[in-house]
């Protein structure tokens, strides 16, 4: 398996497309003046956007989304728009992936991520 | 039901051709966003959302859906548990195609900051 690497810079526009076709409307992620409010910096990507992404590389990394039998991540730091994260998977054994998500600071946004397999 | 629109959207969303069929996170919104408000909705479980943040997400599939497909969810809250002022909350949602075979297993922890 070759390791598969995908650069996403994220934006507001994405952000926002993914909250109506997910139906996750926090304002978290939309809304920059609540998010300060609770204390974020500003609105937030959906941990599930990110992790979204990061299953279209484990699929392609198993040669197609059908085989994809088990994903985890942690979503471990938060991704602002404007930031750049590289998804990544390599082989970690028969029937296993091992993913990273990194952003362009060198930080780990996704942790302890991995994916199993089927062959066929 | 799975719908086509929606499944569309949610692979364009991420990247995704839509080509390429059901992609295997929208069990976030067949499986999460499905069961979520009657999971949240239970008083034992009562959040502030505000202050609700997604900690990990495991699934296990035997098979994706279709487009079109109808499916049927059912979660309970698994763990909830306080410490030092923070909440952590686990989902667990089995669904299931018509037939009654297993399509997706979801496991959700929430942090609930205070």
């Amino acid at each position: 398996m070759k390791r598969i690497e995908r650069a996403v810079t994220f934006t507001p526009d994405q952000i926002a497309a993914y909250a109506d076709a997910s139906g996750d409307h926090n304002p978290i992620h939309l809304d920059a003046d609540f998010a300060r409010s609770v204390g974020l910096p500003g609105i937030i990507a959906h941990g599930m956007l990110q992790m979204g992404i990061l299953a279209g590389v484990a699929a392609e990394a198993a040669g197609g989304a059908h085989r994809l039998h088990r994903l985890y991540c942690r979503f471990a730091g938060m991704v602002e728009p404007g930031d750049t994260v590289t998804f990544a998977a390599e082989d970690a054994g028969p029937g296993k992936i091992a993913l990273s998500a990194v952003n362009q600071r060198g930080e780990a946004v996704l942790t302890k991520a991995s994916a199993e397999y089927r062959s066929s | 039901m799975v719908e086509p629109d929606r499944v569309a959207a949610f692979a364009r969303a991420i990247g995704a051709d839509p080509a390429d069929g059901v992609p295997p996170t929208f069990a976030a919104v067949y499986a999460v966003e499905a069961t979520g408000p009657q999971l949240f909705g239970d008083p034992e479980a009562e959040v502030d959302f505000a202050r609700l943040l997604h900690a990990d997400q495991e699934f296990e599939w035997e098979r994706q859906p279709e487009p079109g497909e109808t499916v049927t969810s059912q979660g309970r809250v698994a763990s909830d548990i306080s410490r030092r002022g923070m909440r952590f909350l686990t989902f667990e949602i089995t669904t299931m195609a018509e037939d009654g075979s297993a399509l997706c297993r979801s496991r959700t922890l929430f942090v609930i900051r205070s």
